[in-house]
């Protein structure tokens, strides 16, 4: 544990803006605050806060919400087998596996496509109500729940990958052959749109309510 | 475009005892650590300093190794898989293309910006970087660099595809034999060598290496 400087408050109230990329400490008190301001150490730009960080991701949230729904309900896969052509979503896919025994595999489809960005989409919503109505109790959880929804979000791009390796693999011309149907890029989007979510979103806003 | 302004050394808070949060903003009395104890914020948790012994050499040498076998881990063949008489074959590059063919050209990008372009960018400026604060050769682009390189950690996806590679060798087993290719062991490395410049690199000794190179090297010119 760090020990906090004698009274509990932030760098900002102390006067003091961290750059977000290198973690750098710069005195607002002594710089023009009109000017947008280069960290003199990694050059980023450095502000207090993310720019209008909470509407931004309320707007990536509300539009992977909305992608999330075409995502699940249209096939993602299509295999053709001796001519005729089978479609499956991705919950199809998570059943494939549990029929045929395979439940860890099975689980983990379920958890990286569906569990994960839906614990997103709800997660980062309740986070930002808690800002917008200044839910003061259990912050330290919901930084927790931000941190890791910020570390699982790249593991909902699994399902893509193993539709890519299936077309690419198993494609034995008029026989057996893999595609991609619709959903994929709904499913892409809705990953694309969380992880970006998760960068707009300024943690530090919770604490600041 | 608006202007950046350039901070005169003065208005620097270097000299300040002081480091804030990144998860909460709480400001923290700097304090120096010398065990390779991770350092916890009080208030929200959030890790805030973990010490790690020769950050600068280990991510040289990894991301060296990693690069050197990037090209056969992404353009060799992956697997051959042996069904009615037939035989397919196909890399990572492989699957990009098929989704490129198959018209679904958001997934195409994604897919080539997540698997393909990004771990490569990523591991050539961690290479550039830390070879030359090593050899200590001074440029101004190594901070632009070195901020896009950690942004670009979870943007390459190399090891969530691993896991993708796992899962379809267990769906295609059951209706075909495998042979594994030179391609999946070098991607298998590629991965391994990914995740441990990750756990290598200590951005805040980066950081000041490269502001202690440039404040060096901008002093060699003055004089
Ligand atoms: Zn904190």
């Amino acid at each position: 544990m760090m020990t906090a400087s004698k009274t509990i408050q932030t760098a900002m109230e102390s006067g003091f803006m961290a750059c977000h990329d290198c973690g750098y400490l710069l005195d607002a008190n002594k710089v023009p605050s009109d000017v947008p301001l280069g960290c003199p150490r990694c050059n980023a730009n450095v502000h207090f806060r993310k720019h209008q960080s909470i509407s931004t991701t309320w707007a990536l949230i509300i539009a992977a919400a909305i992608l999330f729904v075409p995502a699940n309900l249209l096939p993602i896969m299509r295999v053709d087998f001796l001519g005729s052509s089978e479609y499956s979503t991705i919950m199809d896919g998570v059943l494939f596996f549990f029929h045929s025994k395979e439940y860890g595999i099975g689980l983990i489809i379920f958890v990286a496509s569906i569990l994960v960005p839906l614990f997103k989409i709800v997660g980062l919503s309740i986070i930002l109500l808690s800002i917008k109505f200044k839910w003061k109790h259990g912050l330290r959880h919901k930084t927790a729940m931000f941190r890791f929804i910020e570390f699982v979000g790249r593991w909902s791009m699994l399902d893509i990958f193993v539709i890519a390796l299936m077309a690419t693999l198993v494609e034995f011309g008029s026989f057996t052959a893999t595609f991609a149907a619709p959903a994929a890029s709904y499913f892409a989007a809705v990953v694309v749109c969380t992880m970006i979510a998760a960068h707009t979103f300024d943690s530090r806003l919770l604490w600041d309510a | 475009m608006p202007e950046w302004v350039h901070l005169p050394d003065k208005y620097m808070a270097s000299a300040t005892p002081y480091i804030a949060c990144p998860g909460c903003d709480l400001l923290l009395n700097k304090i120096h650590s010398s065990s390779g104890r991770k350092l916890f914020c009080p208030r929200c948790e959030t890790v805030i300093y973990q010490k790690k012994t020769n950050s600068i050499t280990k991510v040289l040498a990894i991301s060296t190794a990693g690069l050197l076998i990037y090209i056969p881990a992404i353009f060799m063949p992956l697997l051959t898989i042996h069904a009615m008489g037939m035989k397919q074959s196909g890399s990572i590059f492989d699957a990009f293309l098929s989704f490129y063919h198959q018209q679904y050209y958001l997934v195409t990008i994604l897919l080539f910006l997540t698997s393909i372009l990004f771990p490569l960018v990523r591991l050539s400026i961690l290479f550039s970087v830390s070879l030359q604060l090593k050899i200590r050769l001074y440029s101004k682009s190594l901070f632009f660099l070195f901020r896009t390189a950690n942004y670009l950690d979870e943007w390459g996806m190399v090891d969530v595809y691993l896991i993708a590679l796992i899962v379809s060798i267990i769906k295609i087993h059951k209706m075909a034999t495998l042979e594994f290719d030179i391609g999946f062991f070098c991607f298998v490395f590629l991965v391994f060598m990914t995740r441990a410049t990750t756990s290598a690199l200590e951005p805040e000794i980066f950081w000041s290496a490269l502001d202690e190179l440039k404040q060096s090297s901008t002093k060699t010119i003055k004089q």
